[in-house]
């Protein structure tokens, strides 16, 4: 997916001003907000799950070499095979020849916000390979040209009007009014391409070091489809994605599910490791397992931005958010959207292309009160802030323009001693005659004009170091006494 | 340098140092229990299951319930034949396929289906010796795609959440409880656990002992979405309707 992380503020106005969005915005909040809260008050020692994952997660990030390396072991030995993938390149050329290898060109997916950042279909179609989505909310923002608009509910902020248009014009399906028709239509569609596909993509919730173990979390089944119908199976996951033991499974599967849709579990859990055994059933001939960075490791080398590797996928942190539930998922221009997209949106796809997104946050604290791992988001957007504004250890991310960082230079010239600072007073207080019309200045040239760009700046009067001469009383008490 | 060293010199120097530690990290921090005593947690969960077998069928029962399945209570497996031949009955049903989980042979050893027009067809490789694995896979996957109702037994249930928990192994495909539109599961008193804890320690304790399978499903009710304006539809790829059957 093409990042456009640089159009927040415009994508945000118009989401804004869009009241079918806000509608649906609404329904978001009412609907996973409101059922994460009952679930996780329905949870024995909710409190203490939440410390003890991110307990884990913290202890497997800082391992993160070791855990890999285990887990790729783990993979080996139950007959899989591991790729690791050093950028979203890397990936989806592996996937590629592993297709090509076996003649496959009807690959099926399910949900993995991955290959969206990967850009995995569009790869595929170059190919002349047929991706098809087979999560519904996928494949309704597939047949659209669309992109998610939330990591859990992809497709959202359609309409069943639109949908039901969407099916018609390019499925050629009846006119539908009812949802459940619909759903009946793909799955009419889409069982015809589980049974014809030749490979299966899936993304992994969870990865287990210990025992080469991939956990998928869904709700429809396709995820069952994808990992049992076809010859050969491919799961690709972000490093991040590993617990130590597959007992550590109990835990996060809590943790994940209830923050995520408020369902004590989901409908299915998967649990895959490596290819159906010789006296087994049915099942893939052969599994792969693609272990991507993409721009994690940059994440990881940072200890400030380290914490967001924690992050369940849950998408609670949206729900949660004042900003996100104003201006939806598209506004942040990229797979990853709200607090947490907020922070790695940036890291991966380019700090100043991103430099509105650590700025869409008010700082209140709900997304660190929803998260289920306890991820410290406020810190970490104000740490971007911080690096946006100064880049000490991202200077070629900083933001501010050569304009600003010569104005702040000279400020600081200006400061330094009694002398020039009484001189620059002095070219203020010139400079200043000059623009002003009528005790205030409409217009400031340059860089100084987003202050005067919707509101009068007055003309400052007597310089506050004369009105604050020393020794004198007077202008240290409150105005109405004197 | 391979490309997983490559990698993982990549990870190593971005965590401060030249290459991933042989040894595991310093006390890991374990949710549940460290490994050297798996085998002994695992006993007491095996025994826990069968001591409070009731109260734990009990509780499945009632939250299953409240997770989509449709449950019954029945007292044998002669008694779970008639109510699978009362599901076949509603539904209409022409085809039904099952995995041969001996509680299922158990519940049609009587042959309840016997004049009922209905057929069932068993989903197991081998069966018959002429037909070649991969033709038989064929054949059977034709048939489940067809099929009205698909009956399973189960490994365990899990009370905590109301959840099925299915291991495919040989006599159980891992698409009888996924292809038809109706799934019926079989579960025994005595096989239900407190929580998912339970069931992971099972599980490791199996991967210890060298007993691995390539696979396991956690189903809990039926297969839905809401993901056209949160509506919940049932039966998007898996089945819309479940019954859990529970025997004894």
């Amino acid at each position: 997916m093409q990042p456009r992380t640089t159009q927040f503020r415009q994508n945000s106005a118009s989401a804004l001003a869009d009241e079918r969005i806000q509608r649906n915005l609404a329904g978001l909040y009412s609907g996973f907000h409101s059922a994460r809260i009952d679930a996780s008050s329905a949870t024995a020692d909710w409190e203490s799950l939440r410390a003890r994952g991110h307990e884990i997660k913290s202890h497997v990030i800082e391992n993160l070499d070791y855990y890999l390396n285990t887990l790729a072991d783990s993979v080996e030995r139950a007959g899989g095979h591991v790729f690791f993938a050093k950028d979203a390149e890397d990936a989806s050329s592996y996937v590629v020849e592993v297709a090509s290898k076996r003649g496959i060109d009807l690959v099926i997916k399910s949900k993995s916000m991955l290959s969206e950042e990967m850009g995995l279909n569009e790869r595929l179609e170059a190919e002349g390979m047929e991706p098809v989505e087979t999560d519904l909310g996928e494949y309704i923002i597939q047949l659209a040209g669309d992109t998610p608009f939330h990591i859990i509910a992809p497709a959202i902020h359609k309409s069943r009007e639109e949908v039901s248009d969407l099916f018609t014009e390019r499925l050629g399906a009846p006119r539908y009014e009812d949802i459940e028709d619909l759903t009946k239509e793909a799955r009419r569609q889409l069982r015809q391409k589980f049974l014809a596909a030749g490979m299966g993509i899936s993304g992994a919730n969870f990865l287990v070091a210990e025992t080469g173990t991939v956990a998928l979390v869904t709700n429809e089944g396709n995820g069952r489809m994808v990992t049992s119908m076809p010859k050969v199976h491919i799961a690709i996951a972000g490093m991040e994605k590993v617990v130590p033991s597959i007992e550590d499974l109990a835990m996060f599967l809590r943790l994940l599910i209830r923050s995520a849709t408020g369902q004590m579990l989901s409908s299915y859990v998967t649990a895959v490791t490596g290819p159906r055994l010789h006296d087994e059933e049915d099942g893939p001939e052969e599994f792969h397992l693609v272990i991507v960075d993409n721009g994690r490791s940059r994440i990881l080398a940072d200890e400030h931005l380290r914490e967001s590797l924690l992050c369940l996928r849950c998408g609670a942190c949206m729900n949660a958010c004042p900003v996100y539930r104003k201006v939806g998922g598209h506004a942040y221009g990229w797979v990853y959207p709200g607090p947490i997209g907020a922070i790695v949106s940036p890291m991966l796809t380019g700090l100043s292309d991103g430099k509105d997104l650590p700025y869409a946050s008010t700082l209140c604290g709900a997304c660190k009160e929803a998260c289920p791992v306890k991820i410290d988001m406020p810190r970490m957007l104000l740490y971007l802030r911080k690096e946006l504004t100064q880049g000490d250890s991202y200077p070629e991310h900083r933001s501010a323009d050569a304009a600003e960082r010569l104005a702040v230079k000279g400020w600081r010239a200006s400061a330094s001693s009694d002398a020039a600072m009484r001189a620059t007073n002095l070219a203020a207080r010139l400079g200043q005659a000059l623009l002003s019309r009528g005790g205030e200045i409409s217009k400031m040239p340059g860089p100084l004009s987003g202050w005067t760009d919707h509101r009068e700046f007055p003309r400052a009067q007597k310089p506050f170091r004369s009105r604050w001469p020393l020794g004198d009383d007077a202008a240290r008490r409150p105005r109405d006494e004197r | 340098m391979s490309q997983r060293d490559a990698f993982l010199s990549r990870i190593s120097g971005a965590l401060g140092r030249d290459r991933p530690p042989q040894l595991p990290p310093s006390a890991p921090p374990y949710s549940v229990g460290p490994p050297d005593e798996i085998a002994e947690r695992a006993a007491l969960v095996t025994d826990m299951m069968k001591r409070n077998a009731d109260n734990l069928f009990a509780t499945l029962a009632h939250v299953a319930e409240s997770a989509g399945w449709n449950v019954a209570r029945v007292p044998d497996p002669r008694a779970a034949g008639k109510r699978i031949l009362e599901i076949a009955k509603d539904l209409e049903a022409r085809l039904g396929v099952f995995s041969p989980h001996p509680i299922v042979r158990a519940a049609l050893r009587a042959d309840p289906f016997a004049g009922s027009g209905i057929e069932l067809l068993p989903v197991a490789l081998g069966l018959d010796e002429s037909e070649s694995p991969q033709r038989g896979r064929e054949r059977l996957r034709a048939a489940m795609a067809v099929a009205d109702l698909g009956i399973t037994g189960v490994d365990y249930a899990i009370a905590e959440t109301g959840t099925c928990v299915i291991i495919p192994k040989a006599g159980v495909s891992r698409l009888v409880s996924l292809l038809p539109p109706v799934h019926v599961a079989l579960v025994e008193r005595g096989q239900t656990l407190p929580s998912l804890d339970e069931l992971f320690t099972l599980r490791r304790n199996d991967f210890m002992q060298g007993e691995t399978r390539s696979y396991m499903n956690l189903i809990t009710g039926p297969s839905r979405t809401a993901d056209i304006e949160y509506t919940i539809v049932t039966g998007v790829h898996g089945p819309g309707e479940v019954h859990m059957i529970l025997v004894g």
